[in-house]
């Protein structure tokens, strides 16, 4: 039988602790180790993606060992939400990947933080460049980043959606209100079977468009929000006599698809977004063509378009093998070869050098075209956003997916996000 | 000359114990107390962490889905556990067999693949939905819709029921038979039997899978980050406490805030272990006592 004895001293407390253990990295000389034919060094290189960019990118590290038969690239990859929470625990153990493939939404937690390698003390050649573009990456005068393509905002459809419900193909000139009778018109015309799209107003960066559109920059140089709460009720305000209805789909759908899009599982007819997603949408769709056209605005004259990195090549600060990282960053961005595998599931190319040496066709060609046809329109690039930028893309997604819930109004929506945000700002100041 | 032999043995475990739990939780006490964000030195702010906590809604919304968690999802899988581990106690050809796959859900159900293939079932068409339709109930996929997330975790916690089952089973298996067949002789039937000898004598079983389970359910964390990808979603309502701490510490960068919320579920696991114990006198009977 069970005496009291016997239970009492089976005490059990549970503990949840996070520890954060600090480990020391080693000091190294200027260029780094380097290897030799005969005994190569190793690097890591991670990225985020999905298969078709794996397969890709395992091509191109074959090519570059075999030109570069000194050093060994070891590849590994995870999705974009887990990438971040990984790389902030490597960062604490101070055990970052040598090479890395980096968000400009990032770049100053790590940059400002002396976690990434100024990339001007190392050879990469950035000539073939657009000069507009490499600021980019750089922070108070120093490189942490080597953009390797654009990308630009636009609306992707679907012709042969839009084409058995018999409405035009847009051309891509429209205000917010015939966006939105747009998107009304194919809820309506499919009987809901096809919603217009998903509420672009939780998108930050459409967000960001649309301040730009309004001459208002998203944040002002000293690390302060450049809009107020009323500019962000404002925003949500443009939806709000479309959601519950068939121009857009509901939250429950986009909830129950992730991590697919809903326009990649052929929910909706557009999609507001990067121009690059486009392989992965046809992939995902198995759509047999995807059309792209310029956001609205309510000023035909300012789009609030730009080209934005798509993403950057880093390294890390304490990475023992700097030479052989940055003949991995230059081989990555500069090589036309690496184009030709890359194609424009990167972005398109953003050194001269490897977009020359791409062939573009097909769909591939459309995502060059549409960049090349929005380029009157452009203005420069936004600088690296605020540190911890990354959090406050992800609430206002979070809260805008709340406000489509029913769960917030959109006042209490601005309120929820103002408050995190001036938290942060504080936090980190 | 004993206690040093003992001491030597226990030597490889209490350096890990020392090195890989003492160490990193007085480090965590410690970071609390701090402004860290993983980079910087982490700087000294007292009890900031504690009170910011008390006005963050997130944090608010974090206890409720948890406490709610726990409150239904604890007493439940105790339900299932002892119902089955009764059925199970009787002499029949193959219990083994029904003991292990009962047993096997407990083993495997807090894996990552296991939340995979229930974030599919209760998907939109899922075989869940469809099975509900056919008889007329339409509740669309359970993962998208906020209200229908915690009914889901609280199943996926009853279904793995496997490890409470095992210890009442033993628990059962202790009650001297002698003691049923008295209480038939005097006209005692199943129900009376229930509560007149097997809760009393089991009592002690209860109580311990009772506090296990309950320390258990708070710290739910792997199943829900990946049916909700990472975010406590859909609209906060699977933002169990143990995401939201690792939310904020590995998203957003604030480990001392993440820290003070691990000691804050520390200090409340422990008053309610201390609360158990202290009730536990009037319900749970230990042989030898007299009563």
């Amino acid at each position: 039988m069970i005496n009291r004895r016997h239970f009492l001293t089976t005490v059990a407390v549970g503990t949840a602790s996070a520890a954060a253990l600090a480990a020391c990295g080693a000091g190294s000389s200027s260029s780094g180790e380097t290897g030799t034919a005969e005994k190569p060094v190793t690097i890591n290189y991670t990225w985020w993606g999905n298969d078709d960019r794996a397969e890709r990118t395992r091509k191109a590290i074959a090519l570059f060992e075999s030109k570069n038969p000194d050093i060994k690239v070891n590849g590994n990859f995870t999705d974009f939400a887990g990438y971040w929470q990984k790389r902030a625990t490597e960062a604490a153990g101070g055990g970052l990947p040598d090479v890395m493939q980096w968000d400009l939404s990032y770049l100053r937690d790590y940059g400002q933080r002396n976690q990434l390698l100024d990339l001007g003390t190392v050879k990469i050649n950035t000539d073939a460049f657009e000069k507009s573009l490499l600021p980019s990456g750089q922070i108070k005068g120093k490189t942490y980043g080597i953009p390797t393509s654009t990308n630009a905002f636009a609306v992707y459809y679907d012709p042969a959606k839009l084409a058995s419900l018999g409405i035009a193909e847009p051309d891509g000139s429209w205000t917010y209100k015939e966006f939105n009778d747009f998107l009304t018109e194919v809820g309506t015309k499919s009987n809901s079977a096809l919603f217009g799209s998903t509420d672009y107003t939780g998108v930050w960066w459409m967000f960001n468009i649309w301040l730009r559109q309004n001459n208002i920059e998203a944040f002002t140089e000293d690390g302060k929000l450049g809009f107020t709460k009323d500019d962000m009720k404002k925003w949500w305000n443009t939806t709000a006599g479309l959601r519950g209805t068939p121009a857009i789909v509901s939250e429950e759908r986009v909830t129950q698809l992730a991590p697919k899009s809903p326009f990649g599982s052929n929910v909706t007819a557009t999609e507001v977004t990067w121009d690059n997603f486009m392989a992965g949408y046809l992939g995902d769709s198995g759509a047999k063509e995807l059309k792209l056209v310029p956001v609205p605005s309510d000023d035909p004259d300012n789009l609030g378009l730009f080209l934005k990195p798509s993403m950057l090549m880093v390294a890390s600060a304490k990475t023992k093998y700097k030479d052989a990282a940055a003949r991995f960053i230059d081989f990555m961005v500069n090589d036309p070869e690496v184009g030709q595998i890359f194609k424009t599931s990167r972005g398109v190319p953003a050194s001269k050098t490897q977009r020359d040496g791409t062939t573009f066709e097909g769909t591939d060609k459309l995502v060059v075209d549409y960049e090349k046809s929005i380029e009157q329109y452009l203005k420069d690039a936004p600088e690296p956003p605020i540190v911890g930028f990354g959090t406050l893309e992800a609430s206002f997604k979070r809260v805008s997916s709340d406000l489509n819930y029913g769960k917030l109004t959109i006042d209490g929506a601005a309120d929820a996000w103002f408050k995190e945000a001036e938290d942060l700002i504080k936090q980190n100041a | 000359m004993d206690a040093r032999a003992g001491y030597t043995f226990l030597l490889p475990w209490l350096l890990g114990f020392i090195a890989l739990t003492v160490g990193p939780m007085i480090s965590s006490l410690y970071l609390s107390f701090t402004n860290y964000n993983l980079f910087d030195p982490p700087k000294w702010i007292g009890l900031d962490n504690y009170t910011t906590l008390f006005q963050d809604e997130r944090f608010l919304q974090s206890v409720g889905v948890t406490v709610g968690y726990v409150v239904f999802g604890t007493p439940l899988k105790l339900a299932a556990a002892l119902a089955v581990a009764m059925l199970l106690n009787s002499k029949r050809r193959g219990q083994g067999f029904y003991r292990s796959a009962f047993y096997a859900p407990s083993l495997i159900g807090a894996s990552v693949s296991i939340a995979i293939v229930w974030k599919a079932m209760f998907g939109d068409s899922g075989p869940v939905d469809q099975g509900l339709s056919f008889f007329g109930i339409n509740l669309g996929g359970w993962v998208g819709n906020p209200s229908m997330t915690m009914p889901m975790f609280i199943l996926l916690t009853v279904w793995q029921f496997g490890a409470p089952m095992v210890i009442f089973l033993a628990g059962l298996k202790q009650i001297p038979n002698d003691l049923y067949e008295a209480a038939s002789m005097d006209g005692a039937g199943p129900v009376r039997k229930f509560f007149n000898i097997t809760w009393p004598m089991l009592s002690p079983v209860i109580f311990f899978n009772l506090l296990m389970e309950t320390i258990h359910a708070f710290q739910i964390f792997a199943s829900a980050y990946i049916i909700s990808n990472g975010e406590g979603g859909p609209a906060g309502s699977t933002l169990f406490y143990t995401l939201y701490l690792y939310l904020r510490g590995f998203s957003d960068f604030r480990m001392g805030y993440a820290s003070a919320m691990a000691w804050l579920l520390v200090i409340v696991v422990g008053i309610i272990t201390l609360i158990f114990f202290r009730t536990s006198k009037s319900w749970v009977h230990y042989s030898g006592d007299a009563k």
